[in-house]
């Protein structure tokens, strides 16, 4: 059987195992066949059942087909279909389509005709039906997707023929589609990494799962749509509670989900108030790494400052009240996850966030780690100099008291981010001794998210200027548009359309030095 | 914010913690959203439940028939009773005042806003 896949390559393995593991499908295929420029796997399930079973959620596997024959040549393809003909038997009087598709090429309707006429010879009789066919073949030719080829090769290098059994679940990203939603703000994710990721969570029926960072809540929806029962909270009330017609609520009464998400509260996941001898089986969530929306956790950046007394009434009992916060760097919002996850989770339980690094600095170590936590998946989605990896992870043994979690080369960077923070207030030493000390200690490499917000902010500045430049060089030629085209196309795109909220001025960007 | 939720809420003031659950409830508003029953669904979040503190809880909203000790031999109509109790009761507005440091947990518009203020934070 094969399977065709389309977008997201690296998230396409993961999501296959994941789903096989939530449908209890038992699944084999050559993992060193699999290669991320070809959308076609081949894999052994046992029975139609099961293959139907497996793909009824995909949101990155389109089609299952039973493989009745593949090959370098159609007349390779051929001999392995007529060596079964007790396959074709149970078809000959059903209503039937046949579907050519090249990958990396185009096929003419006068080059699909002659292909499915040379199948012929299986002999169908019933009617062919183009609108609803009791069966449906494919034939998938593979041209392969070479970037620095001009043309695609004359000949296809692997070609595909087969029975489609089901198709994946791709119309759920267009139910879920943030245009189509009442209320986002301007970290939504984006449906179908959403949906993907519900299904990296295993979300299921009777299943509680867990946002700890929920802002406009994703996650509950498509979590929920899986049948879990979700619940969230943010330290930002106003996310949740949004206006009066355009909230977290109005979400889920959109898509129907009341009997699903619980609630949303209002806490600080770092201060949280989940009882003792409280389990969830997924925690899935996107925590806020700080480019469009600074993260912060509860305290106070200033310390001496203390809590006001207006009209009488403490501060922090009035309504509306929004507690003093400081910022909450990423490496911390990490530890503090997986600290979380790992008390938390049942055993089984899974761990399903993003992670933002830089490109150049990032190295599989980085991945932070917990000794009761095992990493299930990786994958990156690619924005140019940063990208953020979905990271899966799975509880696998109870948790023992006095086992940490822990990332790459830890204490150095909170030494730098002690120092980075001291630099920014003003409090350095003055004749940066302190940075000499710390890289003198620090030979080793940095992970990739270290200090994140001010290197992407950096990236920005830079192509402000890069833009300037391109600009002023192109005005003079009065091709002003194409160049402002050109230079946005090849910069680094953030996640979603928005404009960032947030000035880099407010923080200081400079590097230090390494 | 519903009564399972409730359930799985203590209070977490930096100390507090003996006697710091449930939280009392007090002043509340109550809203009834009927959602469709499942049996699997409701057994399933049962596990998850601390029935002596929701019996406790239940008695502080005039629902008293509940018994103490979660009962070995259930049948349908309990379940739905519990259905309607934990999932289609909802407290709209009120608060959840901690039995131990007093501190209060102010709820509106469903929403439970249970951050802490400096003093008692760790």
């Amino acid at each position: 059987m094969s399977v065709i896949i389309l977008v997201h390559e690296e998230f396409r393995l993961p999501e296959l195992e994941s789903l096989a593991k939530i449908e209890d499908v038992k699944l084999t295929y050559n993992k060193e066949e699999y290669k991320k420029n070809c959308p076609f796997l081949v894999v052994n399930i046992e029975t139609e059942e099961e293959a139907t079973r497996l793909v009824k959620r995909a949101i990155l596997i389109k089609n299952i087909y039973e493989l009745w024959g593949m090959g370098e040549t159609y007349d390779e393809v051929h001999a392995q279909v007529k060596a079964c003909p007790e396959r074709w038997s149970s078809y000959i009087h059903k209503s039937f389509k046949f579907m050519v598709s090249g990958f990396g090429s185009t096929c003419s309707s006068d080059y699909q005709v002659r292909i499915i006429n040379s199948f012929s010879y299986l002999g169908f009789k019933g009617d062919i039906d183009l609108k609803n066919p009791q069966v449906q073949f494919g034939v998938l030719e593979d041209y392969g997707l070479d970037p620095y080829a001009a043309l695609p090769p004359p000949n296809p290098y692997t070609i595909y023929f087969g029975r489609l059994i089901a198709s994946g679940n791709r119309d759920l990203v267009q139910k879920y589609n943030l245009k189509k939603r009442n209320y986002i703000g301007n970290t939504s994710m984006d449906a179908e990494l959403s949906l993907i990721m519900a299904n990296q969570a295993l979300a299921s029926p009777g299943k509680l799962i867990y946002d700890p960072f929920v802002g406009t809540g994703s996650f509950l929806l498509t979590c929920a749509h899986f049948g879990a029962f979700t619940l969230g909270s943010d330290i930002d009330g106003r996310q949740i509670r949004g206006q009066v017609d355009r909230s977290v609520k109005s979400n889920i009464d959109q898509y129907n989900l009341g009997d699903k998400v619980l609630d949303t509260l209002v806490f600080d996941i770092c201060y949280h108030p989940w009882r003792e001898n409280l389990w969830f089986d997924a925690i899935v969530t996107d925590p806020p790494y700080g480019v469009r929306a600074g993260a912060k956790k509860l305290g106070r950046k200033d310390p001496t400052k203390r809590s006001r007394v207006i009209d009488g009434v403490p501060a922090h009992k009035r309504e509306n009240y929004y507690p003093p916060t400081k910022p909450y760097e990423m490496s911390e919002v990490l530890i503090d996850l997986l600290e979380f996850a790992a008390r938390f989770l049942v055993v089984g339980g899974r761990l399903v966030y993003w992670l933002p690094t830089i490109v150049d600095e990032y190295s599989s170590e980085d991945i932070p780690e917990h000794p009761c936590m095992i990493l299930i998946s990786n994958s990156e989605q690619n924005f140019g100099q940063w990208s953020r990896r979905l990271v899966t992870m799975e509880k696998f043994k109870e948790n023992v008291e006095g086992e940490h979690a822990s990332v790459n080369n830890a204490k150095s960077l909170d030494n730098m981010s002690l120092l980075f923070q001291k630099k920014k207030e003003g409090k350095s030493d003055g004749d940066g001794k302190d940075f000499e000390k710390t890289n003198d200690n620090d030979a080793n490499k940095k992970p990739g998210h270290y200090l994140f917000r001010e290197k992407y902010f950096s990236f920005k500045s830079e192509e402000k200027t890069k833009r300037e430049q391109t600009w002023i060089r192109f005005k003079n030629k009065d091709n002003a548009n194409d160049s402002v085209d050109n230079v946005q196309s090849s910069s680094t795109i953030p996640p979603t359309e928005n404009i960032l909220s947030e000035k880099p001025s407010d923080y200081n960007t400079k590097k230090p030095e390494q | 914010m519903r009564l399972i939720v409730h359930n799985m809420l203590q209070c977490h003031v930096k100390g507090c913690d003996s006697n710091n659950f449930p939280l009392q409830l007090s002043d509340v508003e109550l809203e009834i959203h009927e959602i469709e029953y499942n049996h699997e669904f409701l057994q399933s979040l049962l596990t998850k439940l601390d029935w002596k503190a929701f019996v406790a809880t239940a008695e502080q909203i005039g629902i008293t028939s509940l018994p103490q000790t979660f009962p070995e031999e259930i049948d349908e109509d309990f379940l739905k009773k519990l259905h309607r109790i934990l999932f289609e009761t909802h407290i709209v507005e009120g608060k959840m005042i901690c039995s131990n440091c007093s501190h209060e947990y102010p709820i509106r518009d469903g929403i439970p806003n249970m951050l802490l203020n400096e003093e008692e934070l760790e």
